[in-house]
């Protein structure tokens, strides 16, 4: 059926004819080329191709196209650079507003913030950024994914250690609220610079983003200003031949790497607690066996005849190893007092320094989460839990413990606690859990994995009381909507009727978990609609 | 209904006070604002009395103005339209001190002078504004957006988490403290973020207008044992401005802002009125104040390699600036501040803001640094139209987030037993706050006059911002006649 032609018309008329399309070739193109979340039971069975595609370019465009779609009453969904399964319909006869033309960039050097429309990626703003000493966090979602989008949901990245989630860097910008009004906020409220994100009075900013964000249920942000956060001023050289690439570090001792194997899980714990107080280094995470099993793995092939060892199994419980990056911002000799003081530290622990390239492959400018899919063919994080580390750490071993129910149809990672890292200099610790699966539909019980990542994980969160950033948009508000805060969800509900009292804004997130597990025979819905869990 | 009864129902007989002595009490603060009188006190002795006076409140549309300690300089505590004040200076528990994860739990009554002491016991502190007064509530301070002193960390915000009583009297916790069970969970409540949306961010600024916090998580940080201080002399407000993009940026130093003579003089005098006559005779017009300090771990070799780097700085773009470790003229060079900076405003003393003339009116907004120079020429253009000497004119800039912005903050003094001289800067305040914010002063916290001014030219933040409070406050009862409600 599509929109009405008389829409189609008025929104042609707004961006031209060239930036509209219903042609169900093209349409069928954006569902087909989702990363996060793609071949979840969601992707497989609520997604669809949009009936027309329309590309803005500029603030005014989206409220003229916003205004047309609610005139007549026409889902939309807003998406930049399409890396998750939001940014397909769920809804029939609906309009996408592919961004990828906003991608107006303006670097404020003195201030440390980036303009930028909602078609910027990370590689353009790192790219700038680093040219002026100065640099961003590219999100485990890769370089290739939206500055804006990746701050207002999660973003998050291995160099988040020093300053936290992406949402604590947005500023201010311009958001185009679902029925087409403008609200401009933090400094755009009474200017036109957006340099601060707070706004007078109460912050709004509160109601753009939240545990991981709206995924275009809220309208459209159509410029904001993000932090960028000062570096080292020797730059960084790229090298190698695509997609061989790396950033060579400079000669000078003003950025290294350093890993070490450290004798216990416990002691990997801990020493991530003393780097922290000491208020040294730039990133520290954990390094997953399975991520060295990728790295040096050219293909799937190689990765399963490594994986398929005594070696690997038995590494899961006896190699921890605990990567770090030291800066030296103000000179060489800020990084030779860091070295000397992570050398006490690791030390203390009887940590053993192994060798590591002293080049960037995919942390700073180019990280890239999609070898995440060469072992199985699918991939989704379940549990992204961001407070301490040790709550972190705690939730990784309890799920591992309860994953080997749900194996097959997930991938038997021999009881893999989780990737967990720090960040705010130690105040916070997070960890993510990961799954993968084969996403052949002939498989036995495949339903598993949604069973798992749906319905089990955010159990097990409430009842142990853990904070899963993930779960809002990855399990269902009676569940987890009602577990958190307690009734998060009543506040989604006075959000959304009264600024999207019709729903068209990509209608029916958040609550499209809820809508799915409604059709599915798998789950006993009693069992979570009904339970108090205001106790967990 | 007999509110009053029901009140002592709620805290009993001896928590609900309305004689008039007491509601005069409260019916003033320490700033510019003419008094406005509640119909009674309600004295919160536990986190529960708090949802219930609310819901009671909210049920029958009487509102409610929470205050947490006796100090506002503000005038937003002021019940212009009645009814209860909540008074919740008793919950000052400090309910968890939590050093391997960094962070404290405290209730709302909390001051600068009770926590301080408590946590230095363990070498930690939260850091704070600058000199705040002792009996100022922490959690307000930071609900109200003051700017921590120490500008180094790449994110300025000390507060994590919260239990809210919302203005329906539905109790709520966010970020990561929202987990059931908390707080006897793994999840200890270090995030801020969610559950859902951001709801953190919505209490802030914002003057009590949405909901009364029961307790917050605040980072912790360590206390240094080593310390140096660092004074940069100018002339010009000019010059300063290039050291204080480029100092935080190498991620250096603690402690970090420009004051002048005014506001330096009344922060060292020790004997009044003498010392503050002298040094404010001799004392430069701006003085950068840099601290750099020693963490638990090889202290002297972190102060070592941060001076050298702060040296090479001044080398490399600042040759004609002075850095020196003593202030000509004052006894011990000035470097007891250091010791000062971590601490609240002695008790005992007049507050540091009050000194010169018994009260003080601040202005303040957020600006670019390098804008503030033309901010200062603004003021000291218009201030002698008002009759206000300009000798008596403090300025303070805070850098925040390493530079990237700062806190700019005007210091008006004046007699509060004058109404004459009190109404004279009144106007003045209003009239400045209209000229920066012409030109582009960024007004977060619109107190008293500032609020119709700035929701005025915040137009479609204004309407959103009413549409929200709409939903969390349907009944507008919580400090009805702030901000644009």
């Amino acid at each position: 059926m599509g929109i009405p032609q008389e829409a189609y018309k008025a929104m042609e008329d707004i961006v031209g004819s060239q930036y509209i399309t219903d042609d169900q070739v093209i349409a069928q193109a954006y569902v087909g080329r989702l990363g996060h979340g793609k071949d979840t039971g969601i992707d497989l069975d609520m997604n669809v191709p949009p009936a027309v595609i329309v590309l803005p370019r500029t603030t005014k465009e989206v409220q003229g196209i916003l205004k047309i779609a609610h005139r007549y009453k026409i889902n939309y969904v807003p998406a930049s650079s399409f890396w998750i399964s939001h940014c397909a319909p769920k809804r029939p006869d609906s309009l996408l507003l592919d961004l990828k033309r906003m991608n107006d960039l303006e670097i404020d050097e003195e201030n440390m913030c980036a303009i930028c429309g909602p078609g910027v990626i990370f590689s353009q703003l790192q790219e700038e950024a680093i040219k002026r000493g100065m640099y961003t966090t590219t999100p485990g979602g890769g370089s290739q994914v939206s500055v804006v989008a990746n701050h207002i949901n999660w973003g998050l990245s291995p160099l988040n250690y020093r300053n936290g989630v992406p949402g604590r860097r947005v500023l201010g910008g311009e958001w185009v609220l679902p029925d087409g009004e403008l609200l401009r906020i933090g400094s755009m409220s009474t200017t036109d610079d957006p340099f601060w994100g707070e706004g007078p009075g109460p912050d709004l900013r509160g109601l753009l983003r939240g545990w991981i964000g709206w995924f275009g249920a809220m309208g459209v942000v159509t410029k904001l200003a993000v932090k960028l956060l000062p570096f080292h001023d020797e730059g960084l050289k790229p090298v190698g031949i695509s997609p061989h690439t790396t950033l060579q570090f400079p000669e000078k001792k003003r950025i290294r790497w350093y890993n070490f194997v450290m004798p216990t899980r416990e002691s990997l714990v801990e020493c991530m607690y003393d780097i922290g107080k000491a208020e040294i280094a730039a990133a520290l995470t954990k390094v997953p066996q399975q991520w060295r099993y990728i790295a040096k793995a050219g293909c799937r092939e190689d990765f399963w005849e490594g994986w398929n060892t005594d070696e690997a199994r038995n590494s899961i419980n006896n190699i921890h190893i605990c990567r770090v990056m030291l800066v030296g911002y103000a000179s060489e000799e800020q990084l030779e007092y860091e070295e000397r003081v992570l050398m006490d530290i690791m030390d203390s622990y009887g940590a053993k320094l192994g060798r590591t390239r002293q080049s960037d492959n995919s942390w700073i400018k180019n990280a890239d989460s999609a070898t995440m899919w060469m072992m199985t063919g699918a991939y989704t994080s379940v549990q992204v839990t961001v407070d301490t580390v040790d709550c972190g750490v705690k939730g990784g071993e309890g799920l591992a413990r309860e994953k080997p129910a749900f194996t097959p149809p997930l991938m038997d990672d021999y009881g893999e606690p989780g990737w967990f890292q720090v960040s705010e200099i130690g105040h916070m610790g997070y960890i993510e859990f990961l799954q993968y699966w084969d996403p052949n539909p002939d498989q036995e019980n495949l339903y598993k994995k949604d069973e798992w990542n749906y319905i089990k994980v955010p159990t097990l969160d409430a009842e142990w009381g853990m904070f899963n950033a993930f779960n809002i948009y990855a399990s269902p508000m009676n569940l987890t909507g009602k577990a958190y805060g307690p009734e998060c969800r009543k506040w989604f509900e006075k959000v959304k009727a009264e600024f999207d009292p019709d729903k068209l804004s990509n209608d029916p997130i958040p609550w499209d978990v809820d809508e799915y597990v409604d059709k599915v025979d798998w789950v006993n819905k009693e069992d979570y609609i009904n339970r108090d869990w205001s106790k967990g | 209904m007999d509110l009053k009864n029901e009140l002592q129902k709620i805290v009993g007989a001896g928590n609900v006070l309305d004689s008039p002595e007491i509601l005069e009490e409260y019916s003033t603060d320490n700033g510019i604002y003419p008094p406005g009188m509640p119909t009674v006190v309600v004295k919160a002795g536990k986190s529960e009395d708090v949802a219930k006076v609310i819901n009671l409140a909210n049920k029958n549309s009487t509102p409610v103005i929470p205050v947490s300690s006796g100090v506002h300089f503000q005038g937003c505590t002021i019940p212009y339209q009645g009814g209860i004040v909540l008074d919740l200076s008793n919950l000052n528990k400090i309910l968890e001190i939590d050093p391997p994860n960094r962070r404290v739990r405290i209730e709302p009554g909390v001051t600068w002078g009770q926590i301080t002491d408590e946590l230095a016991k363990e070498n930690i502190r939260v850091i704070s504004p600058l000199l705040p007064h002792a009996d100022r509530s922490v959690i307000t301070d930071y609900l109200e957006r003051e700017a921590p002193v120490v500008p180094k960390y790449e994110f300025a915000e000390p507060l994590m988490t919260y239990e809210i009583v919302w203005p329906n009297g539905e109790v709520f916790r966010t970020g990561s403290a929202s987990v059931p069970g908390y707080p006897d969970s793994p999840a200890k409540g270090t995030n801020p973020a969610g559950p859902g949306l951001d709801f953190y961010r919505l209490p802030q600024g914002a003057q009590g207008t949405m909901g009364v916090i029961n307790w917050a998580n605040l980072k912790l940080e360590y206390l240094p044992k080593i310390n140096k201080i660092f004074f940069m002399p100018f002339e010009d407000i000019n010059a300063a401005i290039e050291p204080i993009y480029k100092i935080p940026r190498v991620h250096i130093g603690q402690e970090f802002f420009l004051l002048n003579h005014v506001d330096l003089a009344l922060i060292l005098a020790k004997q009044w009125p003498d010392d503050y006559d002298r040094l404010s005779d001799i004392l430069p017009s701006w003085t950068l104040i840099l601290t750099i300090s020693g963490p638990p771990r090889r202290p002297e070799e972190r102060i070592e390699y941060e001076k050298e780097a702060l040296f090479d700085l001044k080398k490399q773009y600042f040759q004609d600036m002075p850095i020196l470790e003593a202030l000509p003229g004052v006894p011990g060079g000035g470097r007891e501040l250091i010791h000062m900076l971590r601490k609240p405003w002695p008790k005992e003393e007049v507050y540091w803001k009050n000194r010169l003339s018994g009260a003080c009116q601040s202005l303040f907004f957020i600006a670019r640094p390098e804008d503030a120079p033309s901010f200062y020429e603004k003021v000291v253009d218009e201030a002698p139209k008002y009759g206000y000497p300009l000798e008596d004119l403090g300025v303070y800039l805070q850098p925040i987030e390493q530079s990237r912005v700062c806190h700019l903050e005007f210091n008006m003094f004046y007699d509060p037993d004058d109404p004459i001289e009190r109404e004279k800067i009144r106007i003045m305040n209003r009239e400045l706050a209209q000229d920066l914010l012409d030109m582009g002063a960024i007004f977060t916290r619109p107190y008293g006059d500032l609020a119709d001014m700035v929701y005025e030219k915040a137009t479609s933040y204004t309407t959103a911002l009413k549409r929200v409070k709409k939903m969390f406050d349907p009944n507008n009862i919580m400090n009805p006649g702030r901000l644009c409600f």
